[in-house]
């Protein structure tokens, strides 16, 4: 009996030592990062791994020299994660309940539309995005970071099929009792619907927040770089602060970490929306 | 559920829009009009406009000056730096695509069964969906410094891992696979856990070792979850850009110069950006052709 418990107990545990070589090596990069962010700067070039003391420096010089300017990044990149995120929630709900509820000529072949856009890599069609929004005069501004993201075919498509596993008998009712469809989106869909938002909107801010090429592209003064383009900037600021790019790193990360830690759920349905649930 | 489920009509007897009035009639247009406002601007458009780019020469500010017809598309094919171009893009993708799959099946296998400290694991093995691949080309930065990074110092080696042309495809390389790994577990993991516990069952019954049951039932259950992982796999490998900007800026030489970064080399160094545009036809091209491959093989579901 012990020796069969005993015996259960070393499997479970062998199972987790399996684990730690490829677990050290996913998490490593993370760790060398914080680890080196809180170093006194002299043991970076001595090429220790584990810092003598804690020394919290690089943060505050990231905060507090406006150099840096670390407050303007996080607060453009909340800005423009925000803002896209409320308005991908609001045209793909409508575009979605459309495609889900009503019935209208041309449907199908809009809704292929809307799926066909998932074929085009944004990066395929970056530069004449580019040249319209220099052409617009948006260079340097949050219209020009928000609006071109403004809707998305996986939020519509992630959304539809949400919708569609609500009763029909549903909306036949509220029609019947004389519900406007708006009425019946903000009171009935909206409210039933708040897991996929949340989903769609756990995704949408992460990707936002992460996203480089773009505002690398129409970006130029620091007022409205984002944090991504901010903290690559560093190295060319001063590449002897090797401490101070790393707290750089793992202050934008904190905000992604957190969603995907306290929103791991709504991320991971948000992703796997996309690809999986046809 | 498939692709155009719901498309049909969801009343039983549909009234003509006519017979409602205005209003109705116009109604679910108004519905789908901003989405569509913003797919016009910036996909549909950009899209006509790059083709349409493609086949002119260009001013500095991107302006189609001269009719070209399909001369930036010979001149490409024509010259060597391209098709330098084309090979490292195919190496860079199949590296990581391959290499994602690995780290995602051997982290999902590790993590199917239920043991103390799985979740954290599972939790660790998903992590970098999370992380932005510019924040983690910075990391890396350091990781792959050449005398004070930790790779080095490990190694006990002074490699030049982003400067030398022998290292840089593979460093690049390296990070990627780190920052797919993430992805490729979630699917894979999802993969596994359908597969139905009764096979495993009867293979225990008939006193199937580990590696047996792995070969013979997980692996031939999830190849469909593993083909399709490893498309998504290769149409965003294709679509790196901030590692490469960050560590190499294409090189050494033309070493990392993958077809998205020689876009933007074009564009915003060399103002070629009749050049770019069919360079962006080609990637849209390219990715057509593998999105098509993954459907062929999955009429039976469809998962876009």
């Amino acid at each position: 009996m012990t020796s069969l418990a005993t015996r259960k107990n070393m499997s479970k545990l062998g199972n987790l030592l399996m684990n730690l070589p490829i677990l050290i090596i996913i998490l490593a990069p993370l760790i060398y990062t914080l680890l080196i962010s809180v170093m006194p700067p002299s043991e970076i070039y001595q090429n220790r791994l584990i810092p003598s003391s804690v020394n919290f420096g690089n943060y505050v010089k990231a905060f507090t020299n406006p150099a840096y300017s670390f407050l303007t990044f996080i607060r453009n990149s909340f800005i423009v994660s925000t803002a896209v995120m409320i308005g991908q929630m609001i045209t793909c709900s409508l575009a979605a309940f459309a495609f889900a509820f009503l019935d209208f000529r041309g449907k199908k072949l809009l809704f292929i539309l809307v799926l066909a856009t998932m074929m085009v890599p944004g990066e395929a069609t970056i530069i004449a995005n580019y040249l319209t929004i220099s052409r617009w005069g948006w260079l340097d501004t949050f219209r020009a970071l928000i609006v071109p993201y403004l809707t998305s075919a996986m939020g519509i498509f992630l959304l539809r099929q949400n919708y569609l596993t609500f009763a029909r008998e549903l909306h036949e009712a509220a029609k019947i009792d004389g519900c406007s469809n708006p009425r019946f989106m903000a009171s009935v869909v909206v409210p039933l619907s708040r897991p996929a938002l949340g989903a769609l909107g756990a995704y949408v801010f992460l990707n936002t927040w992460n996203q480089y090429m773009w505002p690398l592209l129409v970006t130029n003064s620091s007022s409205y770089r984002t944090v991504q383009i901010g903290i690559s900037m560093l190295y060319d600021i001063d590449a002897e602060s090797l401490g101070l790019m790393m707290a750089g790193v793992v202050i934008v990360i904190v905000p992604s970490l957190s969603i995907f830690i306290f929103m791991q759920k709504q991320l991971i349905n948000g992703l796997m929306a996309g690809a999986v649930k046809g | 559920m498939t692709l155009t489920d719901g498309l049909k009509s969801r009343n039983p007897k549909p009234r003509l829009p006519g017979r409602r009035g205005f209003y109705p009639a116009i109604e679910p247009y108004l519905f789908l009009l901003p989405a569509f406002v913003v797919f016009g601007l910036f996909l549909f458009y950009p899209f006509v406009r790059t083709i349409y780019l493609s086949t002119y020469l260009t001013d500095k500010l991107g302006n189609a000056k001269v009719f070209w017809s399909l001369r930036n598309y010979t001149d490409l094919f024509a010259s060597s730096s391209f098709w330098a171009s084309v090979l490292v893009t195919f190496q860079f993708v199949a590296i990581v695509a391959f290499g994602g799959l690995l780290i995602g099946l051997i982290t999902s296998l590790l993590t199917a069964k239920k043991y103390p400290g799985v979740t954290f694991a599972s939790a660790a093995y998903a992590m970098p969906v999370a992380i932005a691949s510019a924040a983690a080309s910075m990391a890396f930065r350091m990781i792959l410094h050449p005398t004070n990074g930790l790779l080095n110092i490990l190694f006990g080696t002074q490699i030049n891992w982003t400067g030398d042309p022998g290292w840089a495809l593979f460093s690049v390389s390296m990070l990627t696979i780190w920052l797919a790994s993430g992805i490729n577990f979630i699917f894979i993991s999802a993969g596994l856990r359908g597969v139905p516990d009764e096979l495993y069952e009867s293979a225990a019954i008939d006193g199937a070792n580990y590696w047996q049951k792995l070969w013979r039932i997980t692996l031939p259950s999830i190849s469909p979850t593993l083909f399709f992982q490893i498309i998504i796999n290769i149409i965003s490998a294709f679509q790196s850009f901030s590692q490469i900007r960050l560590l190499t800026q294409g090189g050494p030489g033309d070493a990392t110069n993958v077809i998205v970064y020689a876009i933007y080399r074009d564009a915003f160094f060399n103002f070629r950006f009749g050049t770019a545009a069919a360079r962006s036809i080609i990637l849209f091209v390219i990715v057509l052709v593998i999105t098509l491959i993954q459907f062929s093989f999955e009429k039976r579901s469809v998962h876009y």
